[in-house]
């Protein structure tokens, strides 16, 4: 059975259909692209799976479990974690904080054993030190553990965020156009950097962006999205090689 | 660390002169310093909740309005212990800021404002008006409790009770910045950063900004609690909505981040409007100086002044020490 089940979601905003009867499943260790043209609805899809917004029609199973109702806090502690388009790191915090948020989130530390310094929050705040310790490290940004987060150029900033995210020990990493703002170097590095990802830390993920050039190169398969629908699936060369697909890219070809 | 040792040094040479200081003088600045420390704990209150996790609040003098109230009816209605009223009306007050904190929940900023706003004036005008809680304490008003013994130690001396009152703030700093080293500190921060980004990283907002209300109105209860007894009497209009405004403003100017900020705005609240009345100015020009310092602080330094002045002093201390560990390489590197 697929790890993630998106079953005919809709969601409106007020006449306008955004997104229209999409399905598409994701199996464990796969890491599966959504791609299509700006405004085709690929972000409001990201949305409703990790629970920015409830979609309006059909339902989203994870694991078993129906979440398409779930707020996100919930939807995070059964493993799906999340990385920003538009970059929201908290920023001005450490890098090493920002990583250690996620851990945060699953202890079990309240206020009153922080506030007394209980040798469980102690023990606690080194596990999570170490857990974000590790991550930057797998990222290769240790050096940028105590910079403030907001200080550091986009694609440390990306990278930083991809840590937050690792270091909540997802499942499910939905990616939000990861390589907006990047190079075509730093482009290379992350394309080359997301199957790492996957072997190390045993996940799947959903990878959202409109640049094909990543997508092909790391994608086991591939979902088309315009004007709200699926246009085509398959593996990255059908995709590409696929009439619909060049006519939404492209516009329609002049006979 | 050196800045860690600069700081332990700096809080350390403070206490001692807290300690010694009012020993030097009269009866009356040493209640008046009283005063100021649990001033600081209501400013100690809006740094957990604007600093932490970046709401607004005017309505903190309500919340200690419930912690003085619950003493007074109690000690000298009822005749409890303030060491069990105390407690009492620390928890009423921190359970009243969380059902403030649920409506508060969806807003931000300027509507939250408001709402604090409208919660204050409930209280002026509801709640805290004349002749409410006669019923309760068999018609005693003004309420007037006395000063508790503290391990068999009265109270009731001026000096005694400034310490206690120094002891008390102490404690509840150290306990916050606590929290804000930990866990609690750097969620709350996180949530104050990006809502969106914490929801997704497993954090519960709701829960969180309800801790958050909570503890700061708890907070403030503790400093009601402690001004009923210090003053001797409860009366509604010392806990006022212009006195929560007041508050509000100072804690910005001092730098709502900073957990420092609580002493020197306790301070500022309280002998701000004494070095007024010593330089025979009214002290209604106490809100226009307050006012004016938080334009000139929004110009000038806008994390508030106690922050950027430890930021300066540290950066300061550390060049020293630089210099002296590593001394500056000599010319010709690049050449």
């Amino acid at each position: 059975m697929a790890l993630l089940e998106v079953r005919s979601i809709g969601v409106r905003f007020g006449g306008v259909h955004a997104v229209d009867g999409v399905s598409f499943s994701l199996h464990q260790g796969e890491i599966l692209g959504l791609i299509g043209p700006n405004g085709a609805g690929k972000t409001t899809v990201f949305n409703t799976i990790s629970g920015v917004r409830r979609p309006d029609a059909g339902t989203i199973t994870f694991d078993g479990r129906q979440i398409d109702q779930l707020r996100p806090h919930q939807r995070a502690r059964l493993g799906i974690a999340r990385t920003f388009q538009n970059l929201l790191l908290f920023s001005d915090m450490t890098v090493l904080e920002n990583l250690m948020v996620p851990v945060d989130a699953f202890s079990r530390r309240g206020v009153i054993s922080d506030a007394l310094r209980l040798p469980s929050s102690r023990y606690e705040e080194e596990r999570a030190v170490e857990r974000a310790r590790a991550v930057l490290h797998f990222l290769g940004i240790s050096g940028a553990a105590t910079t403030r987060a907001g200080d550091l150029s986009v694609g440390l900033q990306r990278r930083v965020e991809l840590g937050r995210a690792l270091c909540l020990r997802p499942t499910l990493l939905l990616l939000d156009e990861p390589a907006a703002g990047l190079d075509a170097r730093e482009t290379a590095e992350l394309a080359a950097l997301l199957p790492r990802i996957r072997e190390r830390f045993d996940l799947s993920m959903l990878l959202v962006d409109h640049d094909m050039a990543l997508v092909m190169r790391v994608c086991d398969h591939i979902y088309v999205l315009d004007f709200g629908r699926i246009i085509s699936e398959g593996a990255p060369q059908t995709v590409r090689d696929d009439p619909a697909v060049i006519r939404a890219y492209l516009g329609e070809q002049v006979a | 660390m050196t800045g860690d040792r600069l700081r332990r040094a700096v809080v350390a040479l403070l206490v001692v002169v807290a300690v010694a200081a009012p020993a030097a003088t009269s009866d009356y600045v040493r209640a008046l310093s009283a005063d100021a420390m649990w001033s600081g704990l209501l400013v100690l209150s809006m740094v957990v909740l604007t600093g932490f996790v970046g709401q607004i609040s005017f309505c903190q003098y309500s919340f200690a309005a419930i912690g003085a109230f619950t003493v007074g009816s109690l000690v000298s209605g009822h005749h409890w212990s303030f060491w069990l009223a105390m407690p009492l009306g620390v928890a009423f007050a921190g359970l009243v800021g969380v059902l403030v904190g649920i409506p508060a929940l969806r807003l931000s900023g300027l509507f939250l404002a408001i709402l604090t706003v409208a919660v204050a004036l409930f209280f002026d005008n509801y709640l805290l008006a004349p002749g409410t809680w006669n019923s309760f304490s068999g018609g005693l008003s003004p309420w007037q409790p006395g000063r508790p013994a503290f391990l068999g130690l009265g109270l009731s001396g001026e000096y005694a009770f400034y310490l206690f009152s120094l002891a008390v703030f102490l404690v509840c700093t150290l306990l916050v910045w606590d929290l804000r080293t930990g866990k609690v500190g750097r969620v709350l921060r996180a949530i104050r950063g990006s809502e969106l980004a914490a929801s997704t990283m497993g954090l519960n907002l709701t829960a969180w900004k309800l801790t958050a209300f909570g503890l700061s109105a708890a907070i403030a209860g503790l400093a009601g609690a402690l001004s009923a007894v210090r003053i001797g009497s409860v009366s509604a209009p010392s806990y006022d909505f212009v006195h929560s405004i007041s508050l509000a403003a100072v804690a910005i100017v001092m730098g709502a981040g900073s957990v420092g900020s609580a002493a020197a705005g306790g301070v500022f609240l309280v002998f701000g409007r004494y070095v007024l009345q010593q330089l025979s100015i009214s002290s209604q020009y106490f809100n226009l100086i307050v006012g004016a310092g938080l334009v000139l602080q929004l110009v000038l330094t806008p994390q508030g002044l106690i922050p950027s002045m430890t930021q300066r002093l540290s950066t300061r201390f550390a060049r020293r020490t630089d210099g002296l560990a590593a001394p500056v390489p000599a010319e010709g590197v690049n050449a």
